[in-house]
């Protein structure tokens, strides 16, 4: 699906710090987004700045971002989404599937084996258009989420071109613990 | 950030003597860091490593001084291993001495000198310290014997600083040349690995404008190879730059038929098409648009060939904008049609999105006023609805709340009974859909229907406007405050909550909700003009004291945080990042909002704070930067009430007040400096300055008196009138009332008996008559509620006004009774004149005392929150469920008895303290 996808959806241009640290953070106002610290923002920025992209609309406002890194080690080198966010105005645009495109077409370039993301349990909504996108529950992570109570997370995933066999994708049977994760 | 290093070298014996070192420090345990660093050393009392992270647990603990007689003892040894280096490392950074750890790593090196890790650490202390010269040279050395591409380009990127940051061109060009010169050897000899390099590589070339080279690259076999398939879009910035509007517009129209949703694409291809229409291009290329027929019809292409699946905005908003576009010198009918029937269409496609509002608005003011306002029911109607009808399926919803917004936005402004009667309308659509069911927000999500509530609000609050009244406040207050109670995601009711509580001047009410946006890092300053900034106008000042300090701490955090940001990009070799970092470091440094909010501290805590010394903000920026997000509040007034210079001409006011602030604080500080105990001889300079600084004041008053004669509209979503207006404008003579109580001061100090007699005489004589001044601008003006905003911030300068002459008065006392003297002793050793001037002072500090007493009677009289009989009954039909009680009115019962509360216990404070200081 990805490689379908890169044809059409060539890279936006790189977000700004402005962009990622004042425009995204000053319209942050959900409590429950995570707002990270400055530092989170800007040393993703100087990290992964292709993982780091921004849709504005025409009068500038910023419609949504999506932040991302590489890691991993041998077939485990893998793309991770670490901020997906479309603005309240800006759902059902499809903004989120595109963003989530790009993602996969930098994690393609990288040559990764696959793109991985974290989702609260109850997010169903979240879930949904992850399965939509080809992701699959690769694993339960309990008590990922700090909280009162903690909430589990799922573990998602999709395979990239590369990991021709699929390997990375098959779900494991049993939940795992947080400092299990790598 | 931990302070153990990624890598131990030593596996043995040290490292495991050290572990339990760094366990404690980086738990936040420094004492138990401290023993156990302690115990290290009583075996091997020479271990650099256990000195260094003794020394940083030292630092933490508060022991400064201990903890750098460690450090330059064994910064004198010259360490070189990089767990000593690092942990000194840290503790210079904390310490704010970023210029030792330069010192530090030249040493090391030099003990070292082909070790690629300490070399790296050098260069990155000279990072720290923006020392370009030095990072090329560090750069270099690095690269002589570690050949590795990123070290090469750090030398290159330190060579583009330092052109950068020059101000001689000559210099510049040849530093420009040299970096350019040194990558051209690099793709000579094929060495350009990656995409970081190129971007590099461009931004050479951009900084010496040579726009043909670049382009030149980017179509290079090269750039396509690091940075595969973005060749087109990168050369269109170049192109526009060259003027090659032709080949702009091509490669543009190329993009756009895979990228229909790009406005980044359609933005160029306008700017085309628009050039080339200027330029009466006659070309005979077909494939070139250069008329707007050619361009409408491509964007009618584009419209047709989605074909099935998701509508895109992208076309259809282009439309508008060419519609826009040709509209400014013209008229465009007969290409496009109307632009209202433009606008139609695109709500009649969009109407059930979200965005459809926000889309709009930038295009509804090109529709000429009196059309916009004549038609304006095509809006509402254009898909079978009217303010009436009663949908119930979610898309319906949306549709419906879409059409009225845009309906609202073009139509002409309704007068206060025509407002009041829609919003209870809207009101009435928000509590129908509530009792069916139809509201669907959860914790984490809000719902179209919360939109009838925020829009009915609006309406009230036009209607208070009009009428100059707190009802329909009110009445918006418990409508959205039933909306939130369904949807405590909708940051839209909570923004809308903490302004209009702020309308009526109820602070500690605004508090309530802005605590639940849970406002944090760059919010404390892009929104610090809602809430904090009106706090202390509002008599919250303990409230306010808190929140500016926390605004504070965040800046001054982002400060010592923002060099470490410069290295990790060095470190990922991104260096576009650097010069963002750079600039963005630069705009929160010289942040207005920072500076006003430390000078708003120092003067808030002389009225509201514990006894302390001033504290003294650092210097102002010279160009103060606006951070200020004006845009977070939605505002659905039409377009001819759009405030094309309210953000640039509010700022301006700010930043006067800001420095009339400033001359304050720095005229207080010079009577503390004054007020020490050296003989009158030395104090002459600092006299001269106060002198000055008051004379600064005085004509920055009378200048911004007349500057800011006028009145500001109140908006929903702008920032209320600046302080710096009824400040300067008040009939309360600040101007004199500040000037004579610091100079009074600086008289005391440069022992000008005379002179300070006759300042506190005339000072006595100008409290009572300034009395009567507040007075008369505290009359009540119609209904009590709607001016308690304008009334609290007159009381609050008049209150701030006394908190600093009280503190000035104590500054009085240490200078004519030294703490030291004892009172009896003094007594007998007084000279007459001596005995007019302990007089006169006391008879200024009674008369500060029956200001205070007069204060005290305001309070007692100061308005209730009159809320509407009938109230409790209209709060009783809104809710679905019995539990709901509305928290209305015992916010603004409670908001206002705190605020009475808190003010009188500063009144009494200062109250004793004054009378502390009678003689």
């Amino acid at each position: 699906m990805a490689e379908l996808y890169q044809r059409f959806f060539s890279r936006l241009p790189t977000c700004t710090v402005q962009l990622s640290v004042f425009d995204i953070q000053s319209r942050n106002l959900d409590p429950l987004t995570e707002t990270y610290g400055l530092s989170f923002y800007t040393q993703y920025l100087a990290h992964w700045p292709e993982y780091f992209q921004v849709v504005e609309s025409p009068s500038g406002e910023i419609m949504g971002y999506i932040m991302g890194k590489a890691e991993g080690h041998g077939d485990n080198w893998h793309g991770h989404v670490t901020a997906l966010t479309v603005g309240p105005e800006y759902r059902r645009l499809g903004l989120a599937a595109t963003l989530m495109n790009i993602l996969e077409d930098v994690s393609e370039k990288k040559k990764a084996y696959f793109v991985d993301l974290f989702v609260r349990v109850s997010n169903k909504v979240a879930i949904n258009m992850y399965k939509n996108l080809g992701y699959i529950v690769y694993r339960t992570v309990l008590e990922y989420y700090s909280g009162d109570p903690d909430e589990d997370a799922y573990d998602m995933r999709k395979a990239c071109s590369r990991d021709v066999n699929k390997k990375s994708v098959v779900p494991l049977t049993h939940p795992v613990r947080p400092e299990d994760v790598d | 950030m931990a302070v153990r290093p990624q890598h131990m070298h030593d596996g043995g014996i040290v490292e495991r003597r050290l572990r339990p070192i760094y366990d404690w420090l980086d738990n936040g345990n420094n004492k138990k860091a401290l023993q156990e660093a302690e115990k290290v050393l009583k075996k091997s009392p020479t271990l650099q490593a256990a000195r260094a992270l003794k020394a940083l647990a030292l630092f933490r603990l508060g022991k400064g001084t201990e903890a750098h007689q460690v450090l330059d003892a064994l910064a004198e040894e010259k360490p070189s291993d990089d767990n000593t280096l690092q942990a000194m490392t840290i503790s210079y950074r904390e310490s704010q001495q970023l210029h030792k750890v330069c010192a530090l790593y030249e040493n090391a090196v030099k003990s070292e000198p082909t070790s690629e890790e300490l070399h790296s650490h050098l260069f990155m202390s000279y990072v720290r310290v923006g020392d370009y010269r030095a990072q090329q040279r560090a750069a270099m050395a690095l690269f002589k014997f570690a050949p590795k591409n990123p070290y090469y380009f750090w030398a290159v990127m330190s060579i583009i600083l330092q052109a950068k940051t020059s101000e001689d061109n000559t210099k510049r060009g040849i530093l420009l040349a040299l970096a350019q010169r040194m990558v051209d050897n690099f793709i000579t000899e094929n060495k350009m690995e990656a995409e970081q390099e190129a971007r590099l590589y461009i931004m050479i070339l951009e900084l010496q404008e040579k726009w043909e080279d670049i382009l030149k690259f980017i179509e290079g076999p090269l750039y396509s190879q690091l940075v595969p398939g973005s060749t087109a879009q990168a050369s269109i910035p170049y192109l526009k730059k060259l003027g090659q509007w032709k080949r702009l517009n091509l490669v543009c129209k190329e993009l756009l038929w895979d990228n229909q949703d790009r406005w980044d694409y359609y933005v160029p291809y306008f700017d085309s098409v628009f050039q080339l229409m200027k330029d009466n291009d006659d070309s005979s290329e077909n494939s070139v648009d250069n008329t707007a027929e050619k361009c409408h019809e491509f964007i009618c292409q584009l419209v047709e060939s989605m074909t099935s699946g998701r509508t895109l905005r992208g076309p259809y908003l282009a439309r508008l904008e060419l519609w826009k576009r040709l509209s400014v010198d013209g008229d465009p009918t007969s290409i496009l049609g109307s632009g209202l029937a433009l606008c139609v269409q695109y709500l009649r496609v969009f109407a059930n999105k979200p965005c459809a509002v926000p889309d709009l608005r930038p295009y509804l003011g090109m529709i000429p006023q009196k059309e916009r306002e004549e038609n304006c029911r095509d809006f509402l109607t254009c898909l079978g609805f009217d303010e009436k009808s009663e949908p119930d399926l979610a898309d319906d919803i949306q549709r419906h709340i879409s059409c009225l917004s845009i309906w609202r936005m073009v139509a002409a402004p309704l007068p206060a009974d025509g407002a009041l009667a829609l919003a209870a309308t809207l009101k009435g659509h928000y509590l129908r859909c509530l009792h069916r069911g139809l509201v669907t927000s959860n914790i984490t999500e809000f719902c179209a229907v919360d939109s009838y509530g925020i829009l009915a609000a609006h309406h009230y609050f036009y209607a208070g406007i009009l009428q100059q009244s707190s009802a329909p406040v009110v009445e918006a207050l418990c409508l959205l405050e039933l909306v939130l109670h369904h949807s405590p995601a909708n940051f839209h009711a909570k923004l809308l909550l903490v302004k209009l509580y702020h309308v009526l001047g109820n602070a500690l009410a605004a508090d309530s909700i802005y605590q639940r946006l849970e406002v944090k890092h760059i919010q404390l300053v892009s929104i610090g003009w809602l809430h904090c900034a009106r706090l202390a106008p509002a008599c919250a000042a303990s409230r306010a004291l808190q929140l500016l300090a926390d605004t504070r701490a965040f800046l001054k955090h982002h400060g010592k945080d923002s060099v470490e940001h410069l290295t990790y990009a060095y470190k990922y070799g991104t260096f576009e990042k650097l010069v963002e970092l750079g600039a963005w470091g630069a705009r929160l440094e010289a942040c207005g909002w920072g500076a006003a909010a430390a000078r708003d501290q120092a003067l808030l805590h002389q009225l509201a704070g514990p006894p302390a010394l001033l504290h003294q903000p650092s210097r102002l920026p010279a160009v103060p930067a606006d951070n200020r997000d004006l845009n977070v509040i939605v505002n659905f007034e039409p377009p001819q009430f759009q405030d094309e210079q309210l953000k640039t001409r509010t700022f301006d006011q700010e930043v006067s007040y800001l420095r009339l602030k400033d001359a304050l604080v720095s005229a207080i500080a010079l009577c503390i400096e004054l007020a020490d105990s050296r003989p009158v001889e030395e104090k002459k300079q600092h006299y001269d300055q106060l002198n000055a600084c008051v004379d600064a004041f005085s004509a920055a008053m009378d200048k911004c008196r007349q500057m800011y004669a006028e009145k500001e509209r109140i908006s929903i979503s702008a920032p209320f009138p600046s302080r710096i207006i009824a400040f300067v404008n008040s009939p309360v003579p600040y101007r004199e009332l500040y000037g004579t109580a610091l100079r009074l001061v600086g008289e005391l100090a440069a022992g000008h008996t005379l002179a300070a007699q006759d300042l506190s005489t005339a000072a006595a004589r100008m409290l009572p008559r300034a009395l009567l001044d507040l007075t008369a601008e505290l009359a009540v003006k119609g209904d009590p509620v709607w001016c308690m905003r304008d009334r609290l911030e007159t009381l609050s300068n008049y209150l701030e006004f006394v908190g600093i002459i009280t503190f000035l008065l104590g500054v009085c006392n240490e200078l004519f009774a030294p703490t030291n003297a004892k009172k009896s002793k003094k007594k007998t050793n007084q000279s007459p004149d001596e005995l007019k001037t302990s007089e006169l002072l006391n008879k200024l500090n009674e008369t500060v005392q029956d200001s205070i007493t007069f204060l005290e009677n305001i309070l007692d009289g100061w308005p209730q929150y009159e809320l509407p009989n009938d109230l409790e009954q209209t709060l009783a039909n809104l809710s679905i469920d019995n539990k709901y009680q509305s928290p209305v009115e015992s916010k603004l019962k409670n908001g206002r008895d705190d605020m009475i509360t808190d003010v009188r216990n500063i009144l009494k404070r200062k109250s004793k303290y004054l009378k502390t200081l009678l003689q």
